[in-house]
């Protein structure tokens, strides 16, 4: 006998709203379907009636804890649209940024999937280590959350506290070789929670256009700062992790591994940074044209198309985050699994359901 | 295959831009040109919606190995927008929002839910003049 069960708007799992409607025969998961947009907010329109200068702040606000990656990526579009270069030091500043982003998304994610392990001594160990990144990120930026580091043609602020940085992110690949990869990947526990459990082939990782750590876990071997390179990645060294399971537990290593590689990233871009300006001054409306800016953010490509007719308000913003195009593959993941591990499986593939809402 | 060789199947006058490769087609060329895609590491990356005189102009959007590639087609008003969620299932969620954005019919599929509205929303909220004075 097959019955339904309705998970959300309200998940246990996660704090945001989203509904996944499973169809079960006993503990088996035979269908399910989906239901986002519950956090609407109509950005893009808002983004279209709005200066640049505004729409940058609007921008910021797509995610909460990517917020950074979306100032960037819109002010991106606009200078590319306008030919605008950003000076070197702005650039390195933008990279560092973004990295330190990173590493405060995944140990969050690291945390939540520890806490949907069951491990909680591993949770609090992992907003431990990301609280010295919010640390960082609030010493830079004034701010938690929200960084107001980004503006058409550079950034706003420097980075000035290298020496902090670099202990802090020394001490987080210090924690993260030392207990977090291998209690991740040696624990028995974790094995058999995340093991063999929410598989995505490949093939449907491309068929559904999955992105970022959810690809690289089913060997969709792909990172916009590799293979379409931007701002300074191209002058620094860095890995990118893809495992060929496509479960769980792949998803887990991708996202730990990755870590690894956004510490040494933040220092390079430390150690490069040259002396120079930040930005190029005051820019309030760029040249007609249109572009398409993508970004690999903590959870995959954030794709912007921005197009302008000379005034200071963009004339089309277009957002596709990078949970927009995963969140389908949540439903090829629970197919067969047990109905207990719903849960874990559509928190693995990291999702943020208010930026995705938009 | 690689996205020089996707570019030369697909034929056509494509332009080498900053973002990638762009190429105009006519909306009854879309679904062709988007089963030409649909090869090696390919993946469906976005699908863009935008005013255009009295029409919408419509691009869809792939990735290859970093390389994006980009086809445009305009539409006439009221003209219904060619479906290749049958092709590229990914592109299922895009439709659906650019049908609530914009009003657009998308020709070959059964079923467009609402994604970010409510059942029973007008479809459209993006279209000029929507929204304003609220």
């Amino acid at each position: 006998m097959s019955y339904e069960i309705p998970i959300g708007p309200y998940h246990v799992a996660l704090e945001e709203p989203y509904k996944i409607d499973v169809r079960c025969e006993g503990e088996t998961v035979v269908g399910s379907s989906l239901k986002v947009g519950f956090n609407f907010r109509g950005i893009e329109w808002l983004g279209q009636r709005k200066n640049i200068t505004q729409a940058t702040a609007l921008m910021e606000r797509v995610c909460g804890i990517c917020s950074n990656v979306h100032s960037m990526t819109f002010c991106m579009a606009l200078e590319r649209i306008g030919g605008v270069e950003v000076p070197l030091r702005g650039q390195y500043v933008r990279v560092a940024m973004a990295e330190l982003e990173r590493l405060h998304s995944h140990l969050l994610w690291a945390g939540v999937a520890a806490e949907l392990i069951g491990f909680q001594t591993l949770f609090m160990r992992c907003f431990q280590l990301r609280e010295g990144v919010m640390d960082l990120l609030e010493k830079i930026s004034g701010n938690r959350v929200n960084y107001s580091m980004n503006r058409v043609g550079g950034v706003n602020r420097d980075v000035t506290c290298g020496d902090e940085i670099r202990a802090a992110v020394g001490a987080i690949r210090e924690e993260t070789v030392r207990s977090l990869i291998p209690i991740f990947t040696k624990d028995r526990g974790v094995a058999a929670r995340c093991s063999g459990v929410g598989v995505l082939t490949r093939d449907d990782a491309l068929a559904l256009g999955a992105v970022g750590p959810v690809a690289r876990a089913s060997g969709v071997d792909c990172d916009l700062r590799r293979d379409a390179p931007y701002l300074v990645y191209d002058q620094l060294q860095f890995a990118v992790p893809t495992r060929s399971e496509g479960d769980v537990f792949a998803r887990v290593v991708v996202r730990a591994l990755e870590i690894l590689e956004s510490c040494s990233l933040v220092e390079q871009a430390l150690d490069r940074m040259p002396e120079g300006p930040l930005n190029r001054g005051d820019i309030y409306a760029v040249a007609p044209g249109e572009a398409v800016m993508r970004v690999e953010a903590p959870r995959g490509e954030v794709f912007y198309f921005v197009a302008s007719d000379g005034s200071d308000v963009a004339a089309r913003v277009k957002v596709r985050t990078p949970t927009f195009p995963n969140i389908p593959t949540v439903q090829p993941m629970v197919l067969g699994a047990d109905l207990a591990d719903v849960p874990l499986i559509q928190a693995s593939i990291d999702p943020c359901y208010s930026c995705t809402d938009r | 295959m690689s996205a020089e060789e996707i570019r030369k199947n697909v034929g056509g006058a494509w332009a080498e831009r900053a973002d990638g490769f762009w190429l105009d087609v006519p909306a009854s060329r879309v679904r062709e040109v988007a089963a030409a895609m649909r090869t090696g590491s390919t993946r469906f990356a976005a699908l863009v919606a935008r005013p255009a005189g009295d029409g919408l102009r419509l691009s869809w959007h792939w990735d290859d190995a970093g390389t994006l590639l980009s086809i445009v087609a305009d539409l006439a008003p009221g003209e219904a927008a060619p479906s290749v969620v049958d092709i590229w299932p990914g592109a299922d969620w895009a439709e659906r929002e650019t049908r609530e954005y914009y009003a657009v019919a998308f020709a070959g599929r059964a079923d467009t839910a609402p994604l970010m509205l409510r059942d029973g929303d007008e479809p459209g909220v993006m279209l000029p003049g929507r929204g304003e004075g609220r």
